[in-house]
């Protein structure tokens, strides 16, 4: 199966800023969360995907086509909702929905009626009259609307109630039902996409850290407790280690090893805790490169 | 089949799909040959990631409770009732070894701990209606 997008050595550098080189795959079926912190590079990556910046080196394919600017054939492929919807505010919606129509030749207008009757936007309401929540799901059935393979969403939910943005992630499970399409979600609220996401990819400060199956996040990392006398313990696979006397208490990415060396020093009482995707990505964004080199 | 899958628990979902259904077909609720939902339906259905159910689908596999068939999706394997009976056993030694090791260095004697399991079964085992 063709990949819905692959970036190779994809690099774009600003004065105070370079992003990349980014080497990420994307398979059909799939979703990939893309997590970091505000500025780390996550917006950048969308625009270069989309094909709105143009990359100083690298290149990229979406669904097997190359981001070619006179033969815009990729971008057929691509829906994409950010975190600012972008239509023409005097307009109702369904005339900016049939203005977009226009560029797509796979639109179909039943399944936009469809999702609009869905998530009961107001389609004749010129669009500046819309709610915060109404504008984003227009753009969610604006991207959806010509099915395409590949769906970008750039912080899609910030800013939304818990209602509408369970709303938009019902949508999301569906559409990913099929098992051809496959959803790039960068965002820093972990709780929308842990149970959504089969794989999550970090970054930070535009340099890829790590990318894993969430499931394997999950199992790995851990925390752990026991007793062993001793201040100065040194045990594999670990991200932060404290201790009070001859309690210790570690965090790790690679449980089973930690818990096999402590197993051989003998330590007593070990308890593990497990840890939720959230705590996980914090651990990971600040935890220096040890972390990520080590599971790479 | 019903499944109440919760972020709220320290188990992972994963672990809680494949707790649910062993349990289903152990109990004789999933009977012999029948097909589990596709990979794809329960995670939509159950808002979990494909790749979660996948896995959990692979361990019941190789637990031997559940076989796919090309093309076709999971079926529940043919098992005897003796072999359910065997698997439900070592799994309850699994899970209770490990307490009744805790409650020995706790300083508990034995007769007290088998006292604790028939309270136990006392309390809760009628509901669940023991005869099964």
């Amino acid at each position: 199966m063709t990949a819905a997008f692959s970036m190779r050595d994809l690099v774009k550098k600003y004065p105070d800023f370079q992003l990349g080189p980014l080497n990420l795959v994307l398979e059909p079926g799939t979703v990939l969360g893309y997590i970091g912190p505000n500025g780390s590079g996550k917006t950048t990556t969308m625009h270069l995907l989309m094909g709105l910046i143009k990359a100083d080196d690298g290149t990229a394919e979406i669904c097997g086509y190359a981001q070619n600017p006179d033969e815009p054939v990729w971008k057929a492929d691509i829906g994409y909702v950010g975190d600012e919807q972008v239509f023409y505010e005097y307009w109702s919606g369904e005339k900016n929905l049939e203005f977009l129509s226009q560029f797509y030749p796979t639109w179909s207008n039943p399944r936009a009626a469809g999702l609009a009757k869905r998530f009961d936007v107001p389609l004749k309401k010129p669009v500046r009259e819309l709610s915060k929540g109404n504008r984003v799901k227009l753009a969610l059935i604006g991207a959806l609307a010509h099915r395409p393979r590949l769906l970008l969403l750039d912080e899609p939910t910030s800013g939304l109630d818990p209602v509408v943005r369970s709303e938009f992630l019902d949508v999301l499970f569906e559409y990913m039902e099929s098992g051809e399409t496959a959803i790039f979600y960068s965002t820093h609220i972990l709780s929308d996409i842990s149970r959504l996401a089969d794989e999550l990819a970090f970054i930070d400060n535009g340099r890829l850290k790590l990318r894993r199956a969430k499931d394997d996040l999950t199992d790995r990392w851990c925390k752990i407790s026991f007793q062993l006398p001793g201040n100065n313990i040194r045990l594999p696979g670990i991200a932060t280690q404290r201790h009070e006397g001859r309690d210790h208490q570690v965090v790790s990415f690679d449980r089973e090893m930690t818990l096999r060396h402590l197993g051989v020093l003998g330590a007593e009482n070990v308890e593990e805790h497990r840890m939720g995707i959230e705590e996980i990505a914090v651990q990971i964004l600040k935890g220096g490169d040890n972390v990520a080199d080590s599971q790479s | 089949m019903l499944l109440t899958l919760t972020d709220l628990s320290a188990e992972p979902l994963q672990s809680q799909i494949i707790r649910q259904i062993r349990a289903s077909i152990l109990a004789g609720e999933l009977e012999a040959g029948a097909s589990l939902p596709s990979i794809r339906a329960l995670a939509t259905e159950q808002r979990v990631s494909v790749i979660t159910v996948q896995r959990a689908y692979e361990s019941l596999e190789r637990e031997g409770l559940i076989h796919s068939r090309r093309g076709k999706g999971f079926f529940v394997s043919e098992l005897r009732n003796q072999e359910k009976k065997e698997m439900a056993r070592q799994r309850l030694e699994e899970n209770i070894g490990p307490h009744i090791m805790s409650a020995l260095s706790e300083g508990m004697r034995i007769q007290d701990i088998r006292a604790v399991v028939d309270s136990v079964l006392k309390h809760n085992g009628a509901k669940q209606g023991v005869t099964k």
